[in-house]
């Protein structure tokens, strides 16, 4: 199998810990990602082929995991600044 | 021995960051799993989706915050039982 690699993967001779780690979850996500899309998507075994509805919803479905991870992390980071502001408050 | 302590230090602050990490791909399985239903006629996020996932995640970092403040004074009254 044949995986596609994310931009600044492909030097793989000077990579250092930090990128290693960026791949392996990079990698990790993808795994679990075409598991959920696959178990949410594909449910007909009686043919071979990928149906056309099966495929516009595995992509309908990366796209949307993608949209729903960004909107998290936004959501994440506002948190995390709102703490450290309150935090730097109580310290004053 | 300040060595040591500093690596301690290091080792401490690498297993947070670690377990924050953890948290947050918990989080992300969660609220996906709660506010988004597994059909996929459409990539676009629907606006009740999108309030689901704010408050999702609001809630979720309550509870993590909650969970361990209660742990905390746990794990203390324990510590005070302990030494009686």
């Amino acid at each position: 199998m044949s995986v596609p690699l994310p931009a600044g993967a492909t030097e793989l001779q000077n990579v250092d810990g930090e990128q290693i780690k960026t791949f392996k979850d990079f990698l990790i996500s993808y795994n679990k990602l075409t598991e959920m899309c696959f178990l949410d998507c594909v449910t007909d075994f009686t043919s071979r082929n990928i149906k056309h509805t099966e495929d516009k919803c595995s992509l309908n479905c990366m796209e949307k995991f993608l949209k729903v991870n960004q909107r998290i992390s936004q959501r994440f980071q506002e948190f995390q600044m709102l703490a450290n502001e309150n935090v730097l408050a109580s310290q004053k | 021995m300040a060595q040591k302590e500093q690596q301690n230090f290091q080792v401490i602050q690498e297993l947070e960051i670690e377990m924050m990490a953890d948290m947050y791909n918990r989080m992300t399985a969660t609220c996906h799993k709660k506010c988004i239903p597994p059909v996929y006629g459409d990539s676009e996020i629907a606006k009740g989706e999108a309030v689901c996932i704010d408050r999702c995640v609001a809630k979720f970092l309550d509870i993590h915050e909650r969970i361990g403040k209660k742990l905390g004074q746990l794990s203390m009254q324990d510590e005070s039982l302990l030494k009686k």
